[in-house]
């Protein structure tokens, strides 16, 4: 698009065009694709700097979806993790900076959420949850890995070698319990 | 008196439906225990819990009365188990290590559960679900809900032709499933060949850690009554004691198992032999809660698919009761 074009569009968006520059301006974004989605961005920047956020509702909306996505891919937090008492020598298992990284990101993308939600807060009534879910963070984290949360190999293999035996008398799930054996330390 | 009578035939009329309805239970149960011990069967299921997702090959024979049964996992490392009447063998290629565990000669598979699955019926509400299909197979599900917090629940289906369990869930006390077992695939009634029972992975450059049954002497049966489990959930009895020696280290291990006819836990008593730390508190490993401490230099572990609560209550009242207190 001809720089003139841009010009013409930043115009229309700041209210600067009348008489022919005006058709001229809507012409365009009626016509070109392209000018069009400048216009749309330009607005959109123009009505947040103005306060005005009613009418935004695709990029902002977006934005929010993508990070409520974001926060629904991270590991799972639960108050209820409280509960789960904690060896007081752990080692941490392989995942764990990717698991610790990824809690730090959701923080980032949970503050984002707040600041995308003051900026909303009077225009759209169904947004989804992402700042309802950054301010229920969590106080503690439930380890979803399946390696025992223990602080040495050699009491790791201890604890392993207490399943298999315990694995013998396991009975509801009987046939299955082995399974736990033979999945342990992998991860999708 | 005639209204005395007509509120005991309303009562009988009520109650006999519930009655007959928690049996049909039990009998499944028991027929699907006594299917997976007494099928030849071939499949894949998936493991899932947490971020764990693994798909598992399971073989499974019995021989006039000789079980053997191979695990393999069909993504990443290979592991395998390998279970015969007499030994366990699990091989870890990640780790180069294979571990043997030898049970008691002629003991078998230890499954008791058919003997203790009535026991149980006052810890849990057995309701008989709907039919749904798995593994391209018609199955009855029966849901088993837990009356306290102690222990999980479970939602089983069961194979309506040949009884076998062909998904399994266990559930926490907010109803969220902890573990699910799924059979994708599965075949009964055929020939298991001896080739598909022998580990895939070869022994070379393995380390072998050979775990055997310890004889008990008087000794060991006057050390095991020094030790008391001073809570335990209501229903939970102690059902299996054994001694097990590891051979490559020497340590002695003494295992009891307590369980209320659905769910189990395993107390084992290690003495410690020289500096070797242990942990002490709360571990756990997907749906299976741990609970470690050192007593009278001993590490006391209690181990069992329950909530992480019963583990700590479990482990927190044992207490050394015998000389030489510390």
């Amino acid at each position: 698009m001809a720089i003139n074009h841009l010009e013409l569009v930043s115009a229309l968006v700041d209210g600067q065009l009348t008489g022919s520059e005006l058709e001229q301006a809507l012409d365009l974004i009626a016509n070109d694709d392209n000018a069009r989605e400048v216009f749309m961005r330009y607005q959109q920047a123009s009505d947040i700097l103005h306060g005005y956020t009613r009418s935004i509702n695709r990029s902002p909306l977006a934005l929010t979806s993508r990070i409520s996505a974001a926060l629904q891919d991270e590991p799972d937090y639960s108050i209820a993790a409280q509960t789960k008492s904690t060896a007081k020598l752990l080692r941490f298992p392989n995942n764990f900076w990717k698991q610790a990284t990824g809690l730090a990101m959701a923080a980032s993308v949970g503050a984002l959420a707040v600041v995308g939600v003051v900026q909303q807060q009077s225009g759209v009534d169904n947004l989804p949850m992402a700042s309802v879910v950054a301010n229920e963070a969590p106080t503690a984290m439930i380890s979803q890995s399946n390696r025992w949360t223990v602080a040495e190999p050699e009491i790791e293999d201890r604890l392993n070698n207490y399943l298999v035996d315990h694995n013998e008398y396991v009975g509801t799930s009987g046939m299955f319990s082995y399974g736990r054996v033979v999945s342990y330390g992998t991860e999708r | 008196m005639r209204q005395r009578f007509r509120f005991c035939v309303a009562m009988l009329v009520l109650f006999i439906p519930t009655v007959q309805a928690e049996s049909a239970s039990i009998e499944l149960l028991e027929r699907m225990s006594q299917a997976a011990k007494q099928l030849n069967y071939e499949g894949v299921f998936a493991y899932r819990s947490g971020k764990t997702f693994q798909s598992v090959r399971i073989y499974h024979r019995n021989n006039d009365g000789t079980e053997s049964e191979r695990l393999i996992s069909l993504n990443g490392a290979a592991r395998e188990v390998i279970r015969s009447n007499d030994t366990v063998t699990c091989i870890n290629p990640d780790g180069k290590q294979i571990n043997v565990s030898q049970r008691p000669l002629g003991r078998g598979f230890p499954s008791d559960l058919p003997r203790r699955l009535r026991s149980a019926t006052p810890f849990y509400e057995l309701k008989m679900g709907d039919e749904d299909r798995i593994a391209g197979k018609l199955t009855q599900k029966l849901e088993i809900k837990p009356v306290d917090n102690y222990r999980y629940g479970y939602r089983l289906w069961m194979d309506k032709e040949t009884d076998l369990l062909l998904k399994s869930e266990l559930i926490d006390d907010n109803n969220e499933v902890l573990e699910t077992f799924e059979f994708t695939d599965i075949q009964t009634g055929i020939d298991i060949p001896n080739s598909a029972l022998k580990a895939q992975m070869s022994g070379n450059e393995m380390i072998m850690h050979r775990t055997e049954p310890g004889e008990m002497t008087t000794q060991d049966l006057a050390a095991f009554s020094n030790w008391q489990a001073n809570w335990l959930p209501e229903g939970f009895t102690l059902v299996a004691h054994q001694n097990r020696l590891r051979a490559n280290n020497g340590a002695h291990i003494e295992q009891r198992v307590y369980s209320d006819g659905l769910s189990s836990v395993s107390v084992f008593i290690e003495k410690m032999r020289a500096q070797h730390n242990h942990f002490h508190g709360g571990s756990h490993m997907g749906a299976v809660n741990a609970f470690g401490s050192v007593i009278h230099a001993h590490f006391v572990t209690v181990v069992g698919e329950v909530p992480a609560v019963t583990v700590e209550k479990i482990g927190s009242a044992i207490k050394y009761a015998g000389p030489e207190q510390r």
